[in-house]
């Protein structure tokens, strides 16, 4: 009974935080959850240590659930729990007293079956309808203790005759993921020591004891186990066996359950046979220990107080029985299960031992380890240090040696740069020395050099200022020369003038007939050397003139003859003169009056007679001047002549020039 | 007349006539000329006379005088142009 309320207790303390949740979310949450308690609930009548393990911490909360408790916990430690053995436990249970006693409390019991069974109604039909109705649901599973089980319970059921794959995979991971957990949340030995709640539960439990309650106690505690028991129960019912077949059964279950959940460590084996025995007795005369348990309420079975309570395992372990032991105080089954609780302490406290024995055992053998490794590494150390010290003198010895050497080296590489440098400093200064005599015997020679220099140059002096006139003289000379062979020059030049110019009239003046002289005149030009007057007078020649010669004075008379008779036949003729008068003027200029000598006057006739006087004379440049003052017929007819006069005339100037050009430069030389 | 020049002719340039034989030209032009044209009247005028006018003489003679009469026109023409060539060229 106890079981199956601590167990639902259990599924709820999981958790507890899921409740506030949504519905949708906690329905699904709680059937993971859901899966995971029947999981262990299988393996717990499979003999699965994580169980039952939690029910001897959760037992504190079950019982905590009722209000008197904790107003009477004084927060007693584990100590005081394990002080407090002698106290006896609760005093007998009133559920069986009922029963038993028609007299006394047949109205009592009355009165308590129909209580329960009313509220087992009421809390399955609240059950169902909450699944129904939402709102219930919220306020049953809030306000209603275990409700919120009993509904994800049956949430739970359901979710698994609908996905029973899911489910059984569920079950089938959750244990493991709960053999981590459950250690963590089963805080068994730590609440001891610490939890409020539990250590008030014990207190309350012994403090009753010494104070002498027994009943007052035992009402509640019965009150509050025949609930559980229900419940458990009711559940049974309600799930109405759907894959928990062991539900049913649960007295007998729990009993075997117990034992093996509660040894987590080592000591399982050793406490599993000593627990499972006063359960399996207990089921059978819990009825019939009721009497007796009434009158040797002295005789509750001590809490356990385990000398060596210092290991975390035999604490637990010990905490466990003493929960165990305040139950079945409280259940007033001491008389039962004293010996067996009696002898599980004796097993708990060999298993103390043991460990202790194990410990102490280990410990040896650890210290034994420890010092054979200490020896160990003494004798590495050792070894370590010699071959260092061997190491660090061969190095040593290595190393003054090596430093000796080294000195030595140093020293006779200083003595060889001492030496060096000595030798150095010997042949600088001798070369200092070198230098100095090298330096004077250069002054010397300068010196030597100077003097005779200066002796040089006053030696110079004078025969130099010598030739320097010399020179000078050579050099007048020279000019001198140059002069005289320009001048020399000079004089051939203009002689061969003169020779030209000779050529050129004497080749006019020799001929008979009027021929070129080109080759003269061309011959003049060069001799005269681009003598500009020259190459005037040259220019001033009519190129007709000596390209077909000039004619001869004896040439000109006689053709003047000629033309001074035309020019007298058209004598007379007037200006416009017609044929009438041109024969007149030839008939008539036949009997016209010769004139002779320089005739004066203008008419054609002594212009006539005085050009053939100047003719005579051989005065061509007059003659041409009077033939030139000639008008009209008179001197178109003689227009030929004159040009010829005037040509010979040119010629006999430009001659003339060169001539006294020639002469002139003849007599600038001079 | 032409005796003189002609001697001086040819040693001359023969392209150029001297200067004073230009007159001389003129005048053998001008009677050459006469006497074509006279010779060319007497020749119509003869012509004229045998035909029309039953050989008399006066139409030979006035053909005569008509070529006569042209050259000597044509002369006088010549020797006034030459000159009044001389007076613009002077």
């Amino acid at each position: 009974m106890l079981r199956t309320s601590l167990r639902s207790v259990r599924a709820l303390g999981n958790r507890p935080a899921a409740a506030a949740a949504g519905r949708q979310w906690q329905w699904q949450v709680a059937a993971a959850r859901r899966a995971v308690v029947p999981g262990q609930r299988f393996y717990a009548d499979g003999k699965k240590p994580d169980e039952v393990k939690i029910p001897a911490s959760e037992t504190l909360t079950a019982p905590s659930t009722p209000p008197p408790p904790p107003s009477e916990k004084v927060a007693p430690s584990t100590i005081s729990s394990k002080n407090a053995p002698l106290t006896p436990p609760s005093p007998p249970p009133p559920p069986p007293a009922p029963r038993r006693k028609k007299g006394f409390f047949r109205r009592l019991r009355n009165f308590i079956l129909t209580l329960t069974l009313l509220s087992a109604l009421g809390f399955g039909g609240g059950v169902w309808y909450s699944r129904i109705n939402d709102n219930f649901h919220d306020f049953f599973t809030e306000y209603v203790p275990y409700g919120e089980q009993a509904v994800l319970y049956l949430e739970e059921m359901d979710f698994r005759k609908r996905f029973p794959n899911v489910a059984n995979r569920v079950t089938g991971r959750r244990p493991d993921g709960e053999q981590v957990k459950i250690p963590a949340q089963s805080g068994a030995s730590w609440r001891v020591a610490d939890g409020h709640e539990s250590g008030g539960r014990q207190s309350s439990a012994i403090q009753k004891v010494a104070a002498a309650k027994p009943k007052s106690e035992p009402a509640v505690v019965n009150e509050a186990k025949t609930e559980t028991g229900k419940l458990p129960k009711t559940n049974a019912k309600e799930k109405k066996g759907d894959i928990q077949k062991p539900v049913p059964a649960p007295v007998e279950k729990k009993p075997e359950s117990t034992p093996e959940p509660t040894p987590a460590p080592v000591p399982s084996r050793a406490l599993a046979p000593a627990l499972s025995a006063p359960p399996a007795d207990k089921a059978w005369k819990a009825p019939e220990v009721d009497e007796p348990s009434r009158w040797p309420p002295a005789s509750p079975i001590d809490p356990l107080a385990v000398p060596d309570a210092a290991e975390p395992v035999v604490q637990e372990l010990v905490h466990l029985l003493n929960d165990i032991i305040t139950v079945i105080n409280h259940d007033g089954a001491s008389e039962k299960y004293g010996a067996t609780v009696g002898k599980a302490k004796g097993e708990l406290n060999k298993v103390g031992q043991k460990i202790r024995q194990l410990k102490t055992s280990v410990e040896q053998e650890a210290a034994q380890q420890v010092k054979k490794r200490v020896d160990d590494f003494d004798k590495a150390a050792n070894e370590l240090v010699s071959r260092l010290d061997a190491v660090m003198s061969a190095q040593e010895q290595q190393f003054r040696r090596e430093f000796e050497a080294e000195v030595e080296r140093l020293k006779q590489s200083y003595d060889n740069k001492v030496k060096l440098i000595q030798e150095r400093e010997r042949q600088l200064a001798e070369e200092k020395l070198n230098n100095t005599l090298l330096q004077q015997a250069i002054e010397l020679q300068r010196q030597f050099a100077r003097d005779i220099k200066k002796h040089v140059e006053e030696e110079r002096d004078g025969r130099l200022g010598k030739l320097n006139e010399l020179t000078a003289a050579v050099a007048s000379l020279e000019k001198l020369t140059a002069g005289w062979n320009e001048v020399v020059d000079a004089t051939q030049r203009t002689q061969q003038l003169h020779v030209a110019v000779e050529a050129v009239r004497a080749s006019l003046e020799d001929a008979h007939h009027p021929r070129p002289f080109t080759k003269e005149l061309v011959a003049l030009k060069e001799i005269a050397a681009h003598d500009p007057v020259v190459d005037a007078a040259i220019a001033s020649i009519h190129p007709s003139a000596y390209q077909r010669g000039i004619s001869t004075p004896a040439e000109l008379i006689d053709r003047f003859r000629r033309v001074a008779a035309e020019v007298r036949k058209a004598s007379l003729l007037p200006d416009n003169a017609g044929v009438a008068s041109h024969a007149a003027s030839a008939v008539l200029s036949k009997v016209l009056f010769k004139k002779q000598g320089l005739a004066a006057g203008d008419d054609v006739e002594s212009i006539l007679t005085r050009t053939q006087t100047f003719l005579e004379e051989g005065d061509l440049d007059n003659a041409a001047r009077e033939m030139n003052g000639l008008t009209g017929w008179s001197k178109t007819l003689s227009r030929d002549w004159l040009a010829e006069v005037r040509k010979v005339l040119e010629v006999r100037q430009a001659l003339e020039v060169i001539q006294t050009e020639a002469r002139l430069q003849s007599l600038k030389l001079e | 007349m032409a005796e003189t020049t002609t001697p001086s002719a040819p040693s001359r340039a023969v392209s150029r006539p001297v200067s004073e034989a230009l007159l001389n030209e003129k005048w053998d032009r001008c009677l050459s000329n006469l006497i074509i044209k006279s010779s060319l009247g007497l020749g119509f005028g003869v012509v004229f006379s045998v035909l029309l006018f039953k050989r008399r003489a006066w139409p030979a003679f006035v053909g005569v005088g008509f070529g006569a009469g042209r050259a000597y026109e044509e002369c006088n023409y010549s020797l006034k142009q030459a000159a009044r060539d001389i007076k613009r060229q002077a």
